[in-house]
């Protein structure tokens, strides 16, 4: 295991620790005139680009605080806020 | 009056020498051939608090201001509190006598769910490095002060409480992995003969 | 065999004798000895025999990089005997030998009837196993046993245990050095001069890798043994290097983790340990090894690496033979030539492969010993059986050849960089023309390479090569180094770089007994044939050949392969490209990643009391959980005893919590289905949790203890993930409330059955008729007004029955005394398998059995739990079951009864089906009460109304389907008034 994740509590850390929980999507869109399909990807799909997303993620065996960091899925490595230019891509 | 025991998770496989009864714990003040450490203390009976509160920096427990920066613990008359996160803190009373939960909201008593043991010794930090990738050595951190992460794979909170003299750590999990926990604490420490001790030889160290 | 005593540079210790057994013999040596040294100095030459055409095998590396010297010790097999230390009473034997001895233990492998494998080679062409076994079908069960028989390195006995201690540790550091030889101590002290803290890993038992056997001189005329012994003297000094020793390096993951295993022993607390170092920075100083040479009969016993012969003389002070012909393509071969002739050895000739580019002081040096010495020339063959007696050297052209009588051949083609650590890490190799190396073009962040293995040869340059790689992995840190690493760059510049390396790697021979890899008995002849059968890439030609795959990790043929073949190769322009390197880089024990292996689980307050009577504890969960009290699989007794009498269980594995603050009431109305707001103070309610595909996740109860104060209750399986989930769906608004989880701070007994009001009362001080503690109530009392109970009354099983949430620590005090007061009423323990059938019987689902991932609330008939009516909470679930509600073609949750008199309920999981699949049984038991098999199933609308008959598909029913019925449900009190009363 290589991957660590900054906790923004608790520091860096062992991957192992924590649980993912997927890329962010912002909040729960409006209920009104909500389709099966359009529910269906909001909870379920992920865009799985190879590049920097930005992600969800818990901290389960240490302060228990969901956090969101950017990660490069290309090299499976946390990066630090990428530049706007480059935060476009991410939702 | 009837007397009804109450049992702590942690439970030696050494012979216990001299108890006491508290608040209807049986706590073990010596135990036979308690050697020449490291020790591991069972403190489960000590009182521990969770506070949470979005105002956490203007409660006082017992007149202790609750440190700022999550990690930070401070330890004065034998009452230890530690940040855990933003909005979240513990308060563990060390004493002999107990005192009673402060009559706020924020205060949940956490005496049952968790289990409370210290580690003490020159070796200490050696037997965690066995049991967790928690990092104790780091020459950037001052005694106390508080981690939270998997010990033998629990999620545990364990407190640097001072780095020598001899050095003492507090390791608290949910009360369920008492005896996991115990045969996994005693089996990293056999490599430097650690021997299980009552609750005496914790107080002597302060 | 005399042994040289009086070296400096020895590491055995002359003054400890170590014994050791061996072919029904005893060996001595010194404490310090390897298995392999030990049985090398005592006259030893033949150490096993290889996999495939049992040939003699022999010393030839001395830091594990093949099988040859791989023995049984104390009856494990695959111990490597270069690398492990030889320790007192030792039983060794050796492996893949047949035929000499009744007891193997004595087989001598210097006699071995497969011995005539080797003349049957030409029938095992590359992929011979691949190719001619596949056909027919019936050949495979002969062929098997036939070649496990022949083939094959170590045996393991039935029966065998791993003993001794394996353990494990996890440091943290900020520079973490892979090798400790000279640039890897020069990269460690330039990092700890910073502050930092820096691990230091080296694999053999010592520091000072290619230093510390040699006498020649550096620059200013100290000699190198002397200059690792200070430097090392120098790491000591300070508390911030950790060094491991003798912790061979298996992967390097990313730029944060580096995991090791180190060696222990009998005088160690471990027989090996797991080290899995986290850090900041990497630098891998990791150097060469030799690359073998290629030539007839390469692998002979008495050919060795010049490495190794020199190591042995000057480490352990034994010379290697008597009479020496060096064939090396190195300079320090040239070195081990002169000083092994200084320490007594004849050496009768020096091939040296390169025609230019020696040194020439140590040219003369080898003239002024008269010994010959000639370039451009190579070994072509070694003869003798089971030793080497005589060599034939020749030109490399192939034009002359020599032949020469000895003992010891010392062959290499040259060195090899030991880059597995950074090609872990994810570098990328590339061939580097100049040095012949594959050498990294692009690092990782975080990660530097140092030293030798970036071809660099002069000592200077090696540990100047440490010390900015040092310093780069300090500023990685974040250390300001600014300054120093411009002087050490510049310092760097003006000293020797990477030094041309020769290429050589095949004799000018045509033999199929050229071993390009030793522990798959691969041939060059076999890599050929791959080639011809079109396989062009190493990495596919290593797959078909099997060269690389053996115990030496790739150590002796992993640069050779890639280069024979683009010598070979139709396009000679294409550069070699290098084999795939992957962890573990040095073989590790199963033991020692299985570790100290507890099994962390939890335990519930009564479980020493249930456990003492006969309660059989199960692993649920994190839990371990009584099941049966008896060797009944039905609780027959349990489950009667329930429904007549009064019965008790603990369910303290239920998860329960704290929910409070300003927002606590927002909070449970976005996660649970049910209106949370009407639930008024001192009351409970039954709740249940959906996920966002509105399929049942979780149920429990909720009380309201004051306002926006809640204590509620999940189920045992969801106590770990309920504040995960409950803050995951509130995370992006700033909802002010807190969560505490009190799952361990409560035990929680359920105490069911007609009499379990009785027993009750006996230990309760308030009224608990039905009138004050209706079904579905709340209560908070005392017990002698010393123990609080969170009391409720719930009906699981469906009987009257109470919930008794009380402090874990009085758990067993509480369910002493209701044992105790219940004992006229037959209270009697009951298990989860009794629970399972009780709850069956009023169809009370269990999330999980009857519920699956497909499965929403509706499904399951609970569709009544759902508040339509409250879309300001944005209620999780609510929108898939709007969205599913109506739905066609769903899997419904039904009950079911056995047609034709069937006695024996079908298996859970078991499919219904007509032409098609249309359903599954969820659970499936006799019931007792009823006196007939019941069951619940998930099937489809058409087999859903009560009367509809299906056909369940059992495995072993051989096509004859199992007719049940569906049933109006519950099957037990479908009024409830049993629990209600």
């Amino acid at each position: 295991m290589s991957r660590t994740i900054t906790c923004p509590v608790c520091g860096r850390r062992n991957g192992y620790e924590f649980r993912f929980g997927g890329e962010d999507k912002g909040p729960r869109p409006e209920e009104e005139g909500m389709s099966p399909e359009k529910w269906f990807e909001y909870t379920h799909l992920n865009d799985c680009k190879a590049g920097i997303r930005k992600e969800w993620w818990f901290h389960r065996d240490g302060c228990g605080v969901w956090f969101t960091i950017f990660r490069d899925t290309a090299s499976n490595r946390e990066v630090v806020r990428p530049p706007e230019r480059e935060l476009e891509a991410v939702p | 009056m009837i007397i009804y025991q109450r049992r702590s998770p942690v439970v030696f496989p050494s012979r216990p020498l001299k108890t006491d009864i508290r608040d209807n714990w049986t706590v073990v003040l010596e135990y036979a051939d308690e050697g020449d450490g490291p020790y591991v203390i069972d403190l489960s009976h000590k009182v521990k608090w969770d506070v949470q509160s979005a105002d956490i920096s203007n409660i006082k427990p017992f007149g202790l201001t609750i440190p700022e920066k999550p990690g930070e613990c401070l330890f004065k008359n034998s009452v230890l509190a530690g940040r855990l996160n933003r909005t979240q803190a513990m308060v563990w009373d060390l004493s002999e006598t107990p005192s009673e939960t402060p009559d706020q909201n924020s205060f949940t008593d956490v005496t049952e769910a968790q289990l409370l043991m210290a580690i003490v010794g020159r070796e200490a930090s050696q037997i965690f490095e066995k049991l967790t990738a928690l990092d104790f050595n780091d020459p950037g951190k001052k005694s106390p002060y508080v981690l939270q992460g998997p010990v033998s794979h629990v999620p545990s909170r364990v407190v640097s409480l001072r780095s020598s003299e001899p050095p003492v750590f507090l390791l608290s999990c949910s009360r369920g992995y008492g005896h996991s926990m115990v045969e996994a604490v005693l089996d990293a420490g056999r490599e430097w003969d650690m021997t299980a001790a009552g609750e005496n030889m914790f107080l002597s160290f302060f | 065999m005399k042994r040289l005593t009086h070296l400096p540079t020895l590491k055995i210790d002359t003054s400890k004798k170590i014994s050791v057994y061996y072919r029904s013999k005893t060996h001595t040596g010194w404490y310090g000895d390897t298995i392999a040294t030990l049985l090398y100095a005592d006259g030893i030459r033949v150490f096993g025999r290889s996999l495939k055409y049992h040939r003699p095998r022999g010393l030839y590396s001395l830091d594990g990089e093949c099988s040859n010297t791989m023995m049984a010790v104390d009856g494990r097999p695959n111990v490597r005997a270069e690398t492990t230390m030889a320790a007192d009473g030792m039983h060794i034997a050796a492996q893949n030998v047949q035929g000499t001895s009744e007891k193997p233990v004595e087989s001598t492998p210097e006699k071995d009837w497969m011995g005539f494998m080797d003349h049957l080679s030409w029938a095992m062409p590359a992929g011979f196993y691949y190719r001619i076994f596949h056909k027919p079908e019936k050949l495979w069960p002969i062929a098997v046993s036939r070649i496990r028989k022949a083939a094959g390195v170590g045996v393991l006995t039935s029966g065998y245990t791993v003993k001794g201690r394996y353990d494990e540790i996890y440091p943290a550091t900020d520079v973490c050095v892979v090798g400790g030889g000279p640039a890897g101590m020069e990269a460690a002290l330039s990092a700890a001069d910073k502050g930092l803290r820096v691990i230091l890993m080296e694999s053999r038992p010592w520091l000072g890798g290619f230093y510390d056997y040699r006498t020649s001189l550096d620059a200013d005329g100290v000699p190198l043994y002397r200059k690792a012994n200070a430097m090392a003297e120098r790491i000591a000094g300070y508390p911030n290097i950790r060094v491991f020793k003798n912790a061979p390096v298996v992967g390097v993951y990313g730029n944060s983790m580096v995991t090791a295993f180190q060696r222990g022993g009998r005088d160690r607390p471990f027989e090996q340990r797991y080290i899995e170092i986290q850090t900041r920075s990497i630098v891998v100083a990791a150097g060469c090894i030799e690359r073998p040479l290629l030539f007839e009969n390469n692998e002979r016993p008495g050919v060795m690496q010049m490495g190794c012969a020199h190591r042995l003389a000057r480490t352990w002070g034994i010379l290697p033979g008597r009479r020496a012909v060096f064939s090396i393509g190195h300079d320090l071969g040239l070195e081990a030539a002169i000083d092994l002739a200084d320490l007594g050895m004849k050496v009768v000739h020096v091939a040296d492969v390169r025609e230019d580019g020696q040194d020439q002081r140590l040219l003369d040096e080898l003239k002024k010993r008269d010994i010959p010495f000639s370039r451009g020339w190579t070994a072509i063959k070694a003869g003798g059986k089971r030793n080497i007696e005589k060599v034939t050297i020749g030109t490399v052209n192939g034009m002359r050849r020599r032949e020469f009588s000895c003992d010891t051949l010392a062959a290499s083609a040259g060195l090899t960089p030991v880059t597995g650590p950074l090609a872990t890490a994810g570098a990328k190799l590339e061939y580097h023309h100049l040095t012949g190396f594959f050498l990294p073009v692009k690092l990782p962040d975080n990660v530097y390479a140092a030293g030798r293995l970036l071809g660099l040869n002069d000592p200077a340059s090696v540990e100047a090569s440490g010390r900015l790689n040092g310093l780069r992995a300090a500023a990685a840190c974040g250390v300001r180094v600014d300054s120093e690493l411009k002087a050490a760059e510049a310092e760097t510049s003006v000293l020797p770089g990477p030094v041309r390396n020769s290429k050589m790697v095949t004799a000018p021979v045509k033999n199929q007994k050229m071993f390009i890899c030793f522990d798959e008995d691969t041939t060059v002849k076999n890599v050929d044939q791959a080639m011809d059968r079109g396989f062009d890439v190493p990495e596919l030609i290593k797959r078909f050949t099997a060269a690389g795959t053996g115990p030496g990790q790739g150590g002796v043929p992993g640069h050779n392969l890639p280069l024979y073949v683009a010598q070979r190769g139709d396009s000679p322009d294409v550069d070699p490209r290098p084999i795939t390197v992957r962890p573990p880089l040095t073989p590790v024990l199963l033991a020692t990643y299985a570790g100290r292996n507890h099994d962390m689980h939890k335990r519930t307050p009564v479980h020493e009391s249930q456990s003492a009577s006969d309660g059989r504890m199960d692993r649920a969960g994190v839990w371990l959980r009584a099941r049966y009290f008896s060797d009944d699989r039905r609780s027959r007794r349990e489950i009667e005893n329930v429904r007549g009498n009064v019965g008790v269980l603990d369910a303290s594995t239920l998860g329960k919590f704290r929910i409070f603050g300003n927002d606590a009431l927002k909070a449970l109305q976005r996660v649970y289905i049910g209106d949370m707001n009407r639930v008024r103070e001192h009351r409970m309610t039954y709740a249940a949790m959906c996920n966002d595909d509105g399929c049942l996740i979780d149920d429990g109860v909720i009380v309201k203890q004051a306002e926006n104060d809640y204590y509620f209750t999940t189920s045992t399986g969801r106590s770990g993930a309920t504040i995960e989930w409950i803050r995951y769906h509130t995370r992006y608004e700033n909802l002010d409330f807190h969560m505490v989880n009190l799952t361990d701070a409560f035990g929680v007994i359920n105490l069911a059955g007609p009499n379990s009001r009785n027993v009750l009362q006996k230990i309760a001080d308030v009224d608990i008729s039905n009138e004050a503690f209706p079904f579905m109530g709340y209560r908070e009392f005392t017990i002698n007004d010393i123990i609080p109970v969170r009391a409720m009354r719930l009906g699981f099983v469906g009987e009257l029955s109470y919930e008794l949430h009380v402090p874990s620590s009085y758990m067993q005090a509480v369910w002493d005394l209701l044992e105790k007061a219940g004992k006229s009423f037959k209270i009697k323990k009951f298990g989860l398998e009794a629970q399972n059938t009780l709850r069956l019987e009023k169809c009370h689902v269990i999330i999980g059995s009857e519920s699956e991932q497909r499965t929403t609330l509706c499904d399951l008939g609970l569709g009544f739990l759902w508040c339509k009516s409250k879309p300001e909470a944005n209620t999780v679930g609510s929108v898939a079951l709007r969205q599913t509600e109506n739905q066609s073609g769903r899997l419904k949750l039904v009950g079911f009864k056995m047609k034709n008199g069937l006695e024996r309920p079908p298996k859970d999981g078991s499919p219904i089906v007509d032409s098609r699949i249309r359903g599954y049984v969820c659970t499936a038991r006799f019931s007792f009460t009823l006196n007939e098999p019941i069951g619940m199933a998930l099937v489809e609308d058409s087999y859903a109304k009560p009367g509809s008959v299906f056909g369940i598909y059992e495995n072993g029913c051989k096509g004859r389907l199992i007719r049940a019925e569906v049933v109006k449900t519950p099957f037990y009190d479908p009024t409830g008034e049993r629990m209600k009363s």
